[in-house]
């Protein structure tokens, strides 16, 4: 019976993991491969050499738009944790019916299209946009703010917009997971309102709103989208850097290389997320 | 617990900052949609539907859009049957070490950046002389959905007792006839919901679809490149259309949802670990 069992598994194994290698890992491993070919007269040499990552150490404008770009991705994290953090402990502080109505509304905009609300967000940001005219109606201003678009300040505005909701929804759950009977404890127990906050669910969400910031960080830190979009001139990103090497500079192992930076990152931040989500690191 | 009111207040602050941010760029698509706009100001008395009109004469829109639900299926398919069986082999053995670099070689695309994925993609199709269209799109928009549809089935295996398939098994039936008659009834929600949520990503995917599309885009890359030459209202029309459609499917899934948890809450035929 066992082996019977055992049996059946091998072949789906096979090609399980066929498909794996065959569009994953080779894939991948095709591109930290191209990051060592040099590019003679716009056409790639099959010999490889640590040229292009030499070129990137040493060219100070590639290390500045990196650093630049993980500080901003940084930030947006940072900020969207904050935001994102009291908006969920705001739901589920919410009787039942409430909260299912503010989950269903955090969900409900990533059903709209991402590249139109990054688009959208000109609209919001620009002189005659909507900020600026409530900015206007309530006197906080005199005369429009110029300094909301296309810069750096809209690609953080406008990341931050975009990625809320993959914030704030894992955290709503980390909450949701803690159970009635250990906030009753901890009532019973004689723990003001604040003491159960610091000491009972904090603890048990911060894990999850971790893995949140770190989600957040990745998908940021590689975006070209928005600082394409929002960031004009002045908002260039590592992730435009990157996509420009395959559109009009046309320096595909270039653009690989840089990328493997970006990937190295991603993967640690990855494996630390992974490590916090496992539920073995809260004993 | 006691509400405490000097707590509420400023969390209910932020909550409004945070709702007022993800609904104003929608708000304003919507508005845009009917109405013209002035120096920040909606012009109320320009009210018209020519924008969904002018929709029905968009070919290039059409075409980009057939495309997207085109892909969307495929991939969808392609992604559940591989998503399933993975799950189904992870849970079968959830301690074995190679289970566990499975389930994160099958990660790897949806938590790499996108730009990542559809670059590597990139390089690899041209290298295997494999020329970007409809196929190496889906190949790209499979691979970004499977983690998802993944998660979601062996969340739901996970809470299959094992013991269904052992009877089964003991009772003679093949590994075919169990998973036609055990294991795939019980997956019929979670696929459901898998492949819904799946559709909506790879509907929405952009940037690896940027690196994969050549003549054929999808929606989101046509409107990409529209956007960079002159950008028409009639994209606010089709964007609205396309929001009230997902709202309205969202809200029918959650629906099925709650009848199906009803009926089994009511059976209880599901044997729980």
């Amino acid at each position: 019976m066992t082996d019977k069992r055992m049996t059946g598994h091998v072949p789906g194994t096979i090609v399980l993991w066929a498909i794996c290698i065959l569009f994953i890992l080779v894939p991948l491993a095709s591109f930290l491969a191209y990051g060592f070919l040099p590019v003679i007269d716009n056409a790639i040499v099959y010999e490889p050499t640590l040229d292009n990552f030499v070129n990137i150490f040493s060219n100070s404008s590639y290390r500045t738009t990196f650093l630049r770009t993980m500080l901003l991705a940084f930030e947006v994290s940072v900020f969207n944790f904050v935001l994102g953090y009291a908006t969920a402990y705001f739901i589920w502080r919410r009787p039942p019916a409430w909260r299912n109505a503010l989950v269903i509304a955090l969900a409900i905009p990533l059903l709209m299209s991402y590249i139109i609300k990054i688009y959208a967000m000109r609209g919001v940001l620009g002189t005659n946009g909507l900020l600026n005219s409530a900015l206007l109606a309530f006197g906080v201003v005199d005369e429009p703010v110029s300094a909301l678009l296309f810069n750096l300040t809209a690609v953080r505005i406008t990341l931050s917009v975009v990625l809320l909701p993959f914030m704030v929804l894992p955290i709503c759950v980390a909450l949701e997971r803690i159970a009635p009977q250990v906030l009753q404890a901890a009532a019973d127990l004689g723990a003001s309102e604040i003491q159960t906050f610091r000491w009972v669910i904090l603890p048990l969400s911060l894990p999850g709103a971790i893995v949140g910031a770190m989600f957040t960080f990745v998908l940021a830190s590689g975006d070209f989208l928005a600082p394409e979009l929002v960031g004009g001139i002045e908002g260039f990103t590592f992730g435009r850097l990157v996509f420009s090497q395959f559109g009009l500079a046309f320096n595909w192992p270039l653009g690989a290389a840089l990328s493997v930076l970006l990937m190295v990152v991603a993967l640690a931040v990855i494996s630390v997320a992974r490590r916090l989500s496992n539920p073995r690191w809260q004993s | 617990m006691t509400r405490n009111r000097f707590i509420d207040l400023p969390l209910a602050a932020v909550a409004m900052l945070v709702y007022v941010s993800l609904y104003l760029p929608i708000l304003l698509i919507f508005l845009l949609s009917f109405f013209s706009m002035r120096r920040g100001k909606v012009n109320w008395d320009t009210f018209s539907l020519s924008w969904y009109a002018k929709l029905l004469e968009n070919d290039a829109l059409g075409g980009a859009l057939w495309n997207s639900l085109l892909v969307g299926s495929l991939a969808v398919t392609a992604a559940a049957a591989f998503a399933t069986s993975a799950a189904i082999l992870v849970r079968s053995r959830p301690d074995s070490h190679s289970a566990r670099l499975l389930e994160y070689v099958i990660f790897l695309p949806f938590l790499l950046p996108p730009i990542i994925t559809g670059l590597s993609l990139l390089i690899y199709f041209r290298e295997a002389g494999v020329g970007r269209g409809i196929l190496t799109i889906t190949v790209g928009h499979t691979l970004f959905v499977s983690a998802i549809i993944y998660r979601i089935v062996l969340t739901r295996l996970n809470a299959l007792s094992r013991n269904l398939v052992e009877a089964a098994l003991d009772l003679g039936a093949t590994r075919i006839q169990t998973f036609r008659f055990i294991i795939l009834p019980n997956l019929r929600m979670p696929l459901l919901t898998g492949g819904l949520l799946a559709f909506a990503l790879s509907f929405d995917e952009t940037m690896i679809t940027l690196f994969l599309s050549g003549t054929d885009a999808t929606l989101p890359v046509r409107l990409y490149a529209m956007m960079r030459v002159g950008f028409t209202p009639t994209i606010n029309a089709l964007v609205t259309l396309i929001l009230g459609f997902s709202i309205l499917l969202t809200v029918a899934v959650a629906l099925a949802w709650r009848r199906n948890a009803d009926s089994a809450r009511m059976t209880s035929g599901e044997g729980r670990t």
